[in-house]
């Protein structure tokens, strides 16, 4: 492995490790609770779903079936939190990767390394990359062990599609911070950046449905290319996911050329 | 001037941080061999200089080559070895797998040879890198400038938090990159931690090039107090009048005073007589400066040298 990638992966090693855990504590707990919702209908089920507001419905995604497998997974896992927790590790990692170094002034060494800049930012983004997808790959084989042992009856090949577009999201989002980052050196601009972004787009993409006034700005929200299709309900939505992929390689390139052209550490 | 055996060149080097002035116009060459102090107080440019010449920052206008190249050619650090002025090292790597990494990057480096100069200077390379004290972070700082044994080093306020007896190691390390016809830019916010290295000096003041001078030329003109003892009085007059004899004091069989640039005549005048002790000082550069640009602008950079850092 070339010397920039896995030191880039140990930079991230702590994080990667920390997040995991974390979020397979997360996803355990709450997959862990299904059979006993199944046996309680009159709490959890549609009926009983109905009496909250309709907004706060459409923020969590419908919640139009509790009890089924599908639906519960759809709310719990996949829907607002999977997506957040993913995405709020992607950001971290993608801080790493250019504007933490840069403030505590530990990027101005390996600047001076025989190593051209546009090399070292890909190194970097490929850190990313991996460290995300191993995140996701133990991730998913957790929900999808739960799942079949809580009797969910989720095919894991729609468990699979879900996951690929939490995967994708949080890739997107991390590369945005990553490519803020990489313009302005400055961790904070590209956490706010991100959080804007993750959040107002959630909130376009599910409460803003319904309104006029913002519905036409579903198509930036990079939510509304992983939600709009259901994935967990209508499998692969490919074309949607080719858009997130392709938003993370502009987002990817942006951040060399502006990293490239600046100064570092002023 | 054009020179063929540069290692670094620059002509109108200018770099400005928005409004605030960094460095302006600087004309600087840096000969093949030599060890160039730059001097100069805190925020004078010396770092601004550094960085540009490491591609870390971009220039304003001017331009600049580093052994022959445009430093925006990553290769041509390959060849350099950087202490920056603030080295920070931060993180739960221990510093041994830190210096692997840079190595790496760099090509390669004998495990060997990363011993030698951990066990030279007295580094423990199993500490945790976030844990390491000022002493220990500039030690490794030392090691992975020289470990490749770079035909340019460039050390940025290099013995910083280094105790007296390292000091001495350092300085012997950079007299044997002489020595292999290596090229050395040191820069420190105090004359005296780098007269001894260095071949030449270089003061910047305000983003600019104050002066150049020869160390060996500047000694030469150096104010030195000089006593001589005989065994009898001597006559003032053959002293008084001598070139470069000034604050003369006669008192029986002693003289006192001091001489400016070459003792030859003094020593001569002295000869005349039984000498039985005599007393030289040496040379202080920083007194020189003093008296050479002996103007406002200078005692106002020696001022600000002398606050501590």
């Amino acid at each position: 492995m070339p010397a920039l990638l896995s030191k880039s992966l140990r930079d991230y090693r702590w994080t990667l490790i920390g997040w995991t855990i974390g979020i397979s504590a997360f996803f355990g707990l709450y997959l862990s609770i299904y059979p006993s919702i199944v046996r309680n209908p009159e709490v959890y089920g549609p009926a009983a779903l109905a009496k909250f507001p309709g907004a706060m419905r459409d923020l969590m995604g419908g919640m139009s079936d509790f009890t089924s497998g599908v639906g519960f997974l759809q709310t719990v896992v996949y829907q607002l939190i999977g997506p957040m927790l993913l995405i709020s590790c992607a950001t971290i990692l993608g801080n790493r990767a250019i504007a933490q170094p840069e403030e505590d002034g530990t990027l101005e060494l390996t600047l001076t390394l025989p190593v051209d800049r546009r090399r070292l930012l890909l190194a970097r983004f490929a850190g990313l990359v991996l460290g995300l997808l191993v995140i996701a790959a133990i991730t998913f084989l957790l929900v999808w062990g739960l799942a079949a042992a809580g009797g969910m009856e989720v095919a894991g090949s729609r468990i699979l599609a879900g996951h690929t577009g939490v995967f994708l999201l949080a890739l997107c989002c991390g590369t945005l911070g990553l490519a803020v980052g990489a313009a302005t050196g400055r961790k904070m601009y590209a956490s706010a950046v991100v959080g804007v972004v993750a959040l107002g787009g959630y909130v376009v993409e599910t409460i803003g449905r319904s309104v006029d006034a913002i519905s036409w700005l579903g198509w930036i929200s990079p939510f509304h290319y992983y939600l709009d299709g259901q994935p967990i309900q209508q499998g692969f939505p490919v074309v949607d996911y080719l858009v997130l992929l392709t938003a993370t390689a502009v987002l990817a390139l942006t951040a060399v050329l502006a990293f490239d052209r600046r100064d570092v550490g002023v | 001037m054009r020179c063929m055996t540069a290692v670094v060149e620059t002509e109108g080097l200018t770099k400005f941080y928005g409004d605030r002035r960094g460095l302006e116009d600087l004309d600087l060459e840096i000969r093949l061999g030599e060890v160039f102090g730059y001097l100069g107080p805190n925020g004078a440019g010396k770092t601004t200089t550094i960085r540009l010449l490491l591609d870390v920052i971009r220039p304003t206008r001017g331009r600049m080559t580093v052994l022959g190249v445009d430093p925006r050619d990553a290769r041509v650090r390959g060849r350099i070895g950087y202490l920056p002025g603030e080295l920070a090292l931060a993180g739960r790597e221990k510093a041994s797998e830190y210096l692997s990494f840079l190595a790496a990057a760099r090509g390669g480096v004998p495990r060997e040879r990363i011993a030698e100069l951990a066990d030279r200077l007295d580094a423990d390379l199993s500490v945790r890198m976030g844990k390491l004290s000022k002493g220990n972070k500039q030690k490794i700082g030392l090691i992975q400038a020289f470990m490749h044994e770079p035909e340019f080093l460039i050390l940025d306020e290099p013995t910083s938090g280094l105790d007296p007896l390292l000091q001495q190691e350092f300085l012997a390390m950079v007299r044997e990159v002489r020595t292999a016809g290596r090229t050395v830019l040191m820069s420190s916010h105090v004359l005296a931690e780098v007269e001894h290295a260095s071949d030449r000096v270089g003061i910047v003041r305000d983003g600019r090039l104050v002066a150049v001078e020869d160390v060996a030329a500047l000694r030469e003109k150096a104010v030195r107090k000089v006593e001589f003892h005989f065994d009898a009085p001597v006559p003032r007059e053959e002293f008084e009048g001598l070139p470069g004899v000034r604050e003369l004091r006669v008192e029986g069989a002693s003289v006192r005073c001091t001489i400016d640039g070459r003792p030859d005549a003094l020593i001569k005048a002295a000869a005349r007589h039984t000498v039985v002790h005599m007393v030289s000082a040496e040379p202080d550069l920083e007194e020189i400066f003093l008296t050479y640009y002996g103007d406002e602008e200078t005692r106002h950079a020696r001022a600000a040298v002398e606050e501590p850092a």
